[in-house]
């Protein structure tokens, strides 16, 4: 989790005001052409900043390296501080590589007196890593997650792209299993899910996890 | 009073997220009826509606869709806070996700009443699954020519753009939101009177309607049916419904949209009442406002006037029920520290306030608590209160002030006895930001 104001970041973001010789621009074709749509939604290019970083985190892989943040920057024609601000400031954006599926269990009011803390505790066992951590085979990362808003079937557990109600400590186990084998709710996914959504037209092709059609 | 469908009316038919469901069950009508009248007029009846807005605050809806300059000279935007993010409150999410196109059609009313041409839904980025709807829905209301040039062969043009957070409660706060929608970290703006009101100068600095999901989806039900026959519901000040999301010790939890001013009682029993065990609290707006002993529960009516006569607030709707096995203390060190962890940094008494509350909720709430905490607490409740530069930060001191006032003996408990007056319930984990070493580590 990334706390505001507190800059956890310090030893890997020394910030470098250009782009670095060694750096490469990864966006592929369609990507740009999805930034140019996105940002033609807005009077300026800059306002563009909070969908660029969910491409540039699927584009690189599910986190935001110096290198992704640079070429946002270098795309919106703004400066890198403004763009790290950004990606600081939110704490969707992933600054470190997460495991294949991020757990993110809400633990806020409503959870709380329901049982979130317990399910917390199963899947630090389960897991074998503390809350914060990433299992050493990189399947699973843990997190505690602020209201999620869906208070009425508490526990709630994101995953990704989708909400799991109804979490329980006896049934986090079967969740654990069930995503092992799961392609799908991925890092990568959620930011492909949070890019087509802002895309005219997409529900016709779908992204991330699901169809519209689906859900 | 009682449960009373309006907004949720066609919520439980079969494929209503989809438009040509949604048109033959009356959808579109309000928009085609709009099509032909002055935007003053549509002003005019949300105005006879009583209709105020659904966010948190309660202003009175009319007033903004007023205030925007008359004419198309310049741009003018319409935004739609869907960033719902206060503890509790889940209504926004199921209006997207169920009935998204009724969210569709209060946004092209706003847009012709206030002659702006594009509007933009602000979603929080964890709403994936209510996004993709409205994806769905946003495409479909252009393919049938109620979005884009020209609706309805009217010459009014209307533009929705869906724009996604990416995890943070304070982007809810509306300047913030601005911020964040111009591709800015999201820290509020100075607001009126140091400031112009966002109808003047709003985000890009054009004038700027915001409302919440709720109050959109209500002046859409309003111009379809009237504003005389909105105002038929409700008390004197509180026209129309609510939806409240009835979430925590409860039988049956979810969204129930109630007449203004069904008694407070009565929605619990209409959730079915306490489950395992008996009433020892309800929060009855989110967690920013004050909680409430069972003894205020029965007077309460939930309408601004009664809430706000008996010491707490309606807020989003967010009606938490606990039951009596709940640690008051324990509820508030983590209710402290979502504020703490939301702070968005930008002014001194809730950044360094919201962690102080929580480094002395925690340490009472682990067994270390010290004599004069309680003051303390309060103390540091003051110096939040009215110095913050946006709402968070009274919201942040509020519930904590409201819970020593109802439930003060047991925090005093926790400090004399070192352990929890009903038996400690759960053990919660080190949080990162008030211990360095993990906060260096675990990103
Ligand atoms: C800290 C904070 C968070 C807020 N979060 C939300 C939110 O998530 N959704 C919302 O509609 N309003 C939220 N509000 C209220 C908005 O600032 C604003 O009053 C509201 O969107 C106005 O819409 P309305 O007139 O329709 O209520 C928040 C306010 C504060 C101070
Ligand atoms: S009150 Fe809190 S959230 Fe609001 S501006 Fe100050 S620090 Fe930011
Ligand atoms: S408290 Fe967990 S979803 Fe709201």
């Amino acid at each position: 989790m990334i706390q505001n104001g507190i800059n956890t970041l310090a030893d890997s973001y020394i910030t470098h005001p250009v782009a670095q010789p060694e750096d490469k621009m990864q966006f592929s074709e369609e990507a740009v052409a999805e930034l140019e749509e996105i940002i033609s939604h807005y009077p300026e290019r800059k306002a563009a900043c909070l969908p660029a970083l969910w491409i540039a985190q699927r584009e690189y892989g599910g986190h935001l390296t110096p290198a992704a943040i640079r070429e946002v920057a270098t795309r919106l024609g703004t400066s890198q501080t403004e763009v790290e601000g950004v990606a600081t400031f939110y704490t969707m954006y992933n600054l470190r590589p997460r495991g294949r599926h991020h757990l993110e269990v809400c633990t806020c009011l409503t959870c709380a007196v329901m049982g979130a803390y317990d399910v917390v505790h199963a899947l630090e066992h389960a897991l074998d890593i503390s809350i914060g951590e990433t299992t050493a085979d990189g399947e699973f990362t843990l997190s505690e997650a602020e209201c999620l808003n869906y208070c009425g079937n508490a526990t709630v557990v994101q995953v990704g792209d989708h909400y799991f109600p109804d979490i329980s400590p006896s049934n986090c186990l079967n969740l654990v299993e069930e995503l092992r084998k799961s392609e799908k709710y991925t890092p990568a996914l959620l930011a492909d899910s949070l890019v087509k959504i802002q895309t005219p037209g997409a529900s016709l092709k779908g992204g991330g996890s699901f169809k519209a059609e689906e859900i | 009073m009682a449960i009373l469908n309006l907004l949720f009316e066609h919520r439980d038919v079969e494929g209503i997220g989809n438009i040509d469901v949604w048109e033959a069950n009356g959808g579109y009508e309000g928009v085609r009826k709009a099509a032909a009248l002055e935007p003053q007029v549509i002003v005019d009846e949300i105005k006879t509606s009583g209709l105020r807005g659904r966010g948190g605050a309660g202003f009175p809806t009319w007033i903004k869709w007023n205030g925007l300059p008359k004419n198309y000279d310049a741009p003018h935007y319409v935004l739609c806070n869907a960033d719902e993010g206060e503890p509790g409150t889940f209504k926004d999410r199921e209006l997207i996700l169920k009935i998204p196109h009724l969210l569709i059609e209060g946004m092209i009313l706003a847009g012709f009443a206030t002659y702006s041409k594009v509007g933009y839904v602000y979603i929080r980025g964890e709403y994936v699954e209510p996004a993709w709807q409205l994806r769905k829905a946003i495409d479909q209301a252009y393919a049938k020519g109620y979005l884009g040039k020209n609706i309805l062969g009217t010459g009014r043009d209307f533009d929705i753009y869906i724009h996604m957070g990416a995890g943070s409660y304070e982007c809810g706060e509306e300047s913030a939101l601005m911020s964040s929608l111009m591709g800015e970290r999201g820290n509020p703006r100075l607001k009126f009177p140091h400031a112009p009101l966002p109808t003047v100068a709003g985000v890009w600095q054009a004038p700027t309607l915001i409302n919440n999901v709720e109050t959109y989806c209500a002046a859409a039900w309003i111009i379809k049916h009237s504003g005389e026959e909105y105002a038929k519901y409700g008390t004197e000040k509180s026209k129309g419904t609510k939806i409240m999301s009835v979430s925590g010790h409860v039988a049956r939890t979810g969204n129930y949209e109630i007449e203004m001013g069904t008694p407070l009682m009565e929605l619990l029993n209409m959730a079915g009442g306490v489950k395992d065990g008996v009433l020892k609290a309800v929060i009855p707006g989110g967690s920013s406002v004050q909680i409430m002993r069972p003894e205020q529960c029965e007077k309460i009516n939930l309408d601004y006037e009664s809430c706000g006569a008996n010491g707490t607030l309606l807020g989003s709707g967010g009606f938490m029920v606990f039951n009596d096995k709940t640690d008051i203390v324990q509820l508030m060190r983590r209710t402290s520290q979502f504020y703490m962890h939301e702070s968005c940094g930008k002014c001194t008494p809730c950044r360094e306030g919201t962690r102080w509350l929580f480094k002395i909720l925690d340490r009472i709430a682990s067994g270390n608590g010290q004599k004069g905490d309680v003051e303390l607490l309060l103390d540091v409740c003051s110096q939040i209160d009215g110095r913050s530069y946006c709402g968070l930060g009274d919201a942040a001191a509020w519930p904590i002030v409201g819970a020593i006032k109802a439930f003060r003996s047991e925090f005093d408990y926790w400090i004399e006895h070192k352990r929890s007056p009903i038996g400690n319930t759960f053990v919660p984990p080190v949080v990162e930001a008030v211990n360095p070493v993990l906060a260096l580590t675990s990103v």
